[in-house]
């Protein structure tokens, strides 16, 4: 459970999960974020946006600690960037799934053992081992392609496994960076609604894009990030006739066979 | 504390690396194995040569001869003072008598010579025998040129000069050995840690996403090292094992010299398992060090 955190900015309001708080990023001698302050509460759904290299994956990577703000502060889960000890980032990642555009999947594995990997490095009860990872492998449609070798998968579906590998710790926050950039537009729909459903179980989704075309057919909070600045950060309530029509009208359904 | 789950995951892993690449693996063994042949070598060589040195010097005694002209009362006397000199364990008197009747024995059948000499010609002696920490070719020396001062005292004779140039060589050899040796190790610890760093290459995707899904550095580290020792392992018995062979092959011209008792073998074996923890750990740490910087 996380407790309350204060920082110089005062307390948090415990449904953040996520906060950023004047968040400055220098990578070597450039200035990757400058002065971020944004803040994320549970289960919401978040789109990130902006042109490559504007400081997307820079936030991700705060998020999980990866890096760390040279100024201001990063809380995350009631964990405090600035008094955070090595030790204890490892607790951080397992309550945050990850999910990258290149899938980056374990190519001499099983689809079932990539995502089994997953629990026994947390070291998860054997017993619950498997009853987790046919959850996450049926949630996402393949528990039937289970024993297949990634490269044997489609580009979707091994996205989709890689999705399953992320929620199989059943983390708060799942972090998608870029997850359609290697997916043709009908794929990307399934995916994206794929992450719809997740969020809808509670979990907290922030879904990184440079692909307009993506933003457009949502209705979630938007967050334009430009050279390192926060721009626009709006929660929208668009209505569904006004969105742009969805990439594809397919919708996915589990169990679906899509080779 | 680690699950069941993460044990046989962690051993799986640390076996992998083996399986995947049996050349590699061969090789690194083999090599590792030969720089620690020269290592035993040269440590086996050195205990003989200790051990040899240790002999010689329980077989250093000291012989004074008194100057003629003491009373039998005075030269008994004498035996006191020489337990008293440091280092002098047993101080046995030899009276001119004895010492004749010993020349006599020594001559056998010539002993008819001695009875030509119109007196005894031998002088009476003290023969010493020296403690264990004092038989070195120092120690000798300086208890002789001390005893010459005694006006009782007309010479001081001890065995083995050679002592000191063994002693010398012995010196010579060791530090040598010892520079050797630290080539050696260096070579050895380069080794696993080259091919220790092949296999977290190979393993990139496998360590990146363990990290990302919250696995301590310690469950990261613990595969590499585990080969790492196992390297370290079946080179150091690659390495006693060419070494007892070859001790055994030559054993009838080597007569004399010993080989590692049972629990020196286990603890070099021992050793080079930890000069295998000692790469691979040198390995994983500039690689995550490198990751981080990425």
């Amino acid at each position: 459970m996380a407790d309350i955190a204060v920082n110089r900015w005062g307390p948090l309001d415990p449904r953040v999960i996520i906060g950023f708080f004047h968040v400055q990023l220098r990578y070597r001698d450039q200035l990757a974020l400058d002065d971020v302050t944004f803040s994320i509460s549970n289960g919401e759904f978040v789109c990130i946006t902006g042109p490559s290299g504007a400081g997307k994956s820079s936030i991700l990577r705060l998020i999980t600690m990866d890096l760390f703000p040279t100024q201001g502060q990063v809380v995350v889960r009631g964990m405090v960037s600035t008094r955070m000890g090595r030790r204890r980032i490892p607790h951080l990642r397992r309550e945050i799934g990850f999910v990258f555009q290149d899938f980056r999947l374990l190519e001499d594995r099983r689809v079932y053992d990539n995502v089994a990997f997953v629990q026994l490095v947390v070291g998860a009860p054997q017993a619950q081992v498997k009853k987790n990872v046919m959850r996450v492998l049926t949630q996402v449609g393949l528990w039937d392609k289970r024993d297949r070798l990634p490269h044997e998968l489609s580009g979707g579906e091994q996205q989709r496994v890689a999705i399953a590998r992320a929620m199989v710790n059943s983390p708060k926050i799942l972090l998608a960076d870029e997850p359609t950039g290697n997916l043709d537009p009908v794929t990307a729909q399934e995916i994206i609604d794929l992450l719809f459903r997740i969020n809808d179980g509670g979990t907290c989704v922030i879904f990184s894009t440079h692909d307009h075309e993506i933003v457009k057919t949502f209705g979630q909070r938007v967050m334009v990030i430009q050279d390192g600045r926060l721009v626009s950060d709006q929660e929208r309530r668009i209505p569904e006739r006004d969105r742009a029509p969805r990439l594809t009208e397919r919708m996915y359904q589990p169990g679906q066979d899509h080779a | 504390m680690l699950r069941r789950g993460q044990l046989a995951y962690l051993a799986r892993e640390s076996l992998a690396g083996f399986s995947r690449r049996r050349l590699t693996t061969g090789v690194t063994i083999l090599i590792m194995g030969s720089a620690l042949l020269v290592l035993a070598l040269f440590v086996l060589v050195a205990l003989n040569l200790g051990m040899m040195l240790e002999r010689a010097r329980a077989g250093v005694d000291v012989r004074v001869f008194l100057v003629d002209g003491l009373d039998a009362e005075r030269q008994a006397a004498l035996q006191p003072p020489f337990l008293a000199v440091p280092g002098v364990q047993v101080a046995r008197y030899i009276s001119k008598e004895q010492a004749l009747a010993e020349l006599q024995r020594e001559l056998g059948d010539e002993a008819g010579l001695l009875e030509t000499l119109p007196e005894n010609p031998l002088p009476a002696s003290y023969h010493l025998e020296l403690a264990p920490g004092h038989r070195d070719a120092d120690a000798v020396a300086r208890i002789a040129a001390d005893l010459r001062r005694w006006p009782e005292v007309d010479d001081v004779v001890f065995s083995q000069v050679w002592l000191a140039a063994l002693e010398n060589w012995a010196e010579l050899f060791r530090w040598g050995s010892l520079i050797v040796s630290l080539v050696v190790l260096v070579a050895a610890v380069f080794v696993i840690s080259n091919t220790v760093r092949l296999t977290m290459a190979s393993s990139r995707r496998v360590i990146e996403i363990q990290i990302l899904v919250g696995a301590t550095d310690g469950f990261v580290r613990s595969p590499f090292l585990i080969e790492g020792m196992l390297h370290g392992l079946f080179a150091g018995i690659v390495a006693m094992g060419v070494l007892a062979g070859g001790f055994h092959l030559l054993s009838l011209r080597l007569a004399g010299l010993e080989f590692f008792s049972l629990g020196q073998v286990a603890g070099f074996v021992l050793f080079c398992v930890l000069l295998g923890f000692l790469g691979s750990m040198a390995a994983i740490s500039q690689y995550l060090r490198l990751r981080k910087t990425a």
